[in-house]
């Protein structure tokens, strides 16, 4: 009996992971076929479309990095006459505020928005929020503080926006700081194998496209109708995502905007990050998978692949039960079945976690990219996955306690930015 | 053997060429009664994904199959004297090492593709490595 339990169980689990393996290779092969295909331009007449723009800078104790990135939306090319930056200081107790403000003196078109003590701090939705009640442009987009995105990356963007059926639009994250260390190393083949390979493929197959938390526009009048960024989600970009194609909109992707972030360069800082995603991606999960299924916007390969994606953070902790059921299976009771499914466990738990780590997806993108030595860090991604499963699991004990006993587990862990991004962009 | 096409195109001629050559090296090794079905399945797996992802790409078809030959020789001598390796140390430790090592060949079975996946993307990249994928002023 406990046998049977267990094999059925254990079948359960590995299709489940094989499902998520055929997901990728599928991604994998769509950007392996696709990437000569240069993208047209979209215009309105002979005129690319630009939008009035409005940029929001979510910023707490960024006084090492803020500068940078005021300095750089100086230097876009986008008309200054459509468009408005908007720094929320998230009550910082730097000197965020006054570096904000001498841009703000001295370009017209940079605002500062001070949130005291008592407003700031609840996270980085909350501070969106504000930013977003004195935002005017067609367009609202948000850039994280430590980010620094090319010139044109503007025009890249909004031109989607000339189909009405685009709601909002994501830009590619590459990371600045490579080289610092094995962190830093490991997640820009994470961002690699997420962008180039993930994002681009979701977007080809006409699936779901996922906003980042930055580098990402929606349309202002679709975000006010949604009731704009949800405060009690912690990963609010997810939950905007699902809220998008929800409406019936769409979300492109474009691969050739990009735009340079300052990675986590810690083990530690990389946990908080990740358990903060996990969380909030799991949030998301039982907040919209049901919703997912019913709707009648989204076609049923949309509906697959979201359930898919709000799902990936369970699936570390679902790989670390499958591998434990299969060592007392094994010496019950190994079913002929068994040999293949076991060989396979390890390729697929490798494939599954989502954005972050499939090691043909990474191997890929960093080809395509030119990557070449890149490539030679592909093996260690399996210390990553290793680490994301306490990660996740923590992130699903904590969100379940939060649940029962109503809770409210919230809490922003800030990625601190120590600016050691700067230089790279001096060299 | 010296197929030449153009750059960046998708080699479909090359992926049925490689998929005809796993089939065979595949079966072959089903037949064989000297490798052990994990070693099988995990160098089946590894024909799969090398020939679906790497024969499309830039390069020539010889270097390819070679890289393929090398791959499913590699794997053959790994599960080899891994399984030698356990068996030497579970005469000694018992037991116990016998359960470790079922729960883990699977995982030190992984090291062997990813890394020889990886090496071998590196030698199919003719493009000059760009150190840092940093274009600021695109």
């Amino acid at each position: 009996m406990i046998t049977e339990i267990l094999e059925t169980l254990f079948l359960i689990l590995t299709a489940l992971m094989i499902a998520y393996l055929i997901r990728h290779y599928i991604f994998t092969l769509t950007v392996l076929k696709n990437h000569q295909k240069r993208k047209e331009s979209v215009t309105v007449g002979n005129v690319t479309y630009q939008p009035t723009v409005s940029i929001l800078i979510p910023a707490r104790n960024e006084e090492k990095v803020i500068g940078r990135i005021l300095q750089r939306m100086t230097e876009l090319t986008y008309p200054k006459e459509k468009l408005q930056i908007l720094v929320i200081d998230d009550a910082s107790t730097d000197n965020t505020e006054e570096i904000a403000k001498q841009y703000s003196r001295t370009y017209g078109y940079i605002k500062v928005i001070r949130r005291n003590e008592k407003e700031g701090g609840r996270g980085k939705a909350s501070a969106l929020n504000a930013g977003f009640k004195n935002a005017n442009g067609e367009i609202v987009f948000c850039f994280d503080a430590d980010y620094y995105p090319q010139r044109d990356i503007l025009e890249k963007l909004t031109k989607e926006f000339a189909d009405p059926k685009v709601g909002a639009v994501q830009g590619r994250v590459t990371v600045l700081n490579e080289p610092q260390n094995i962190v830093t190393r490991l997640v820009t083949l994470e961002r690699i194998g997420g962008y180039r390979v993930d994002q681009q493929a979701r977007d080809s197959l006409g699936l779901i496209t996922q906003l980042g938390g930055t580098v990402a526009g929606l349309r202002r009048d679709l975000l006010e109708s949604l009731g704009r960024w949800d405060e009690s989600i912690l990963a609010e970009d997810t939950d905007i995502t699902f809220r998008v194609y929800l409406a019936g909109y769409k979300i492109r992707y474009v691969n050739e905007a990009e735009c340079y972030e300052e990675a986590v360069e810690s083990w530690r800082a990389y946990w908080k990050q990740r358990y903060r995603w996990a969380k909030g991606h799991m949030q998301c999960a039982f907040k919209h998978s049901l919703k997912v299924l019913k709707s009648s916007n989204l076609r049923f390969r949309e509906k697959v692949d979201g359930l898919l994606l709000l799902n990936v953070y369970f699936m570390p902790i679902l790989a670390l039960l499958s591998w434990i059921i299969s060592v007392p299976l094994f010496f019950l009771k190994p079913p002929p079945w068994f040999g293949i499914f076991w060989v396979s466990i390890p390729i697929s738990i490798y494939s599954f976690v989502g954005n972050f780590a499939p090691f043909f997806e990474v191997g890929i993108g960093a080809y395509l990219d030119g990557r070449t030595r890149a490539q030679w860090l592909i093996p260690l991604l399996i210390f990553t996955f290793l680490y994301n499963i306490p990660i996740c699991t923590k992130a699903l004990i904590d969100l379940l306690i939060s649940k029962i006993f109503r809770r409210n587990g919230n809490h922003w862990a800030k990625t601190v930015h120590s600016g050691n991004g700067n230089s790279y962009i001096m060299s | 053997m010296g197929i030449r096409m153009k750059e960046n195109e998708w080699k479909v001629n090359h992926l049925i060429f490689g998929f005809s050559v796993g089939a065979i090296a595949s079966y072959m090794l089903l037949s064989s009664s000297f490798v052990s079905s994990e070693s099988v399945y995990m160098l089946i797996i590894f024909n799969f994904f090398f020939v679906s992802l790497t024969f499309p790409l830039d390069g020539t078809l010889t270097r390819k199959l070679s890289m393929l030959l090398i791959g499913n020789i590699i794997g053959l001598f790994w599960n080899y004297l891994f399984s030698l390796f356990a068996y030497t140390v579970a005469y000694y430790l018992g037991e116990f090492f016998n359960t470790l090592y079922i729960i883990l060949s699977p995982l030190v079975n992984l090291i062997w593709i990813v890394s020889f996946w990886s090496i071998s993307l590196t030698a199919l990249a003719n493009s000059k490595d760009k150190k840092l994928g940093l274009r600021f002023d695109n």
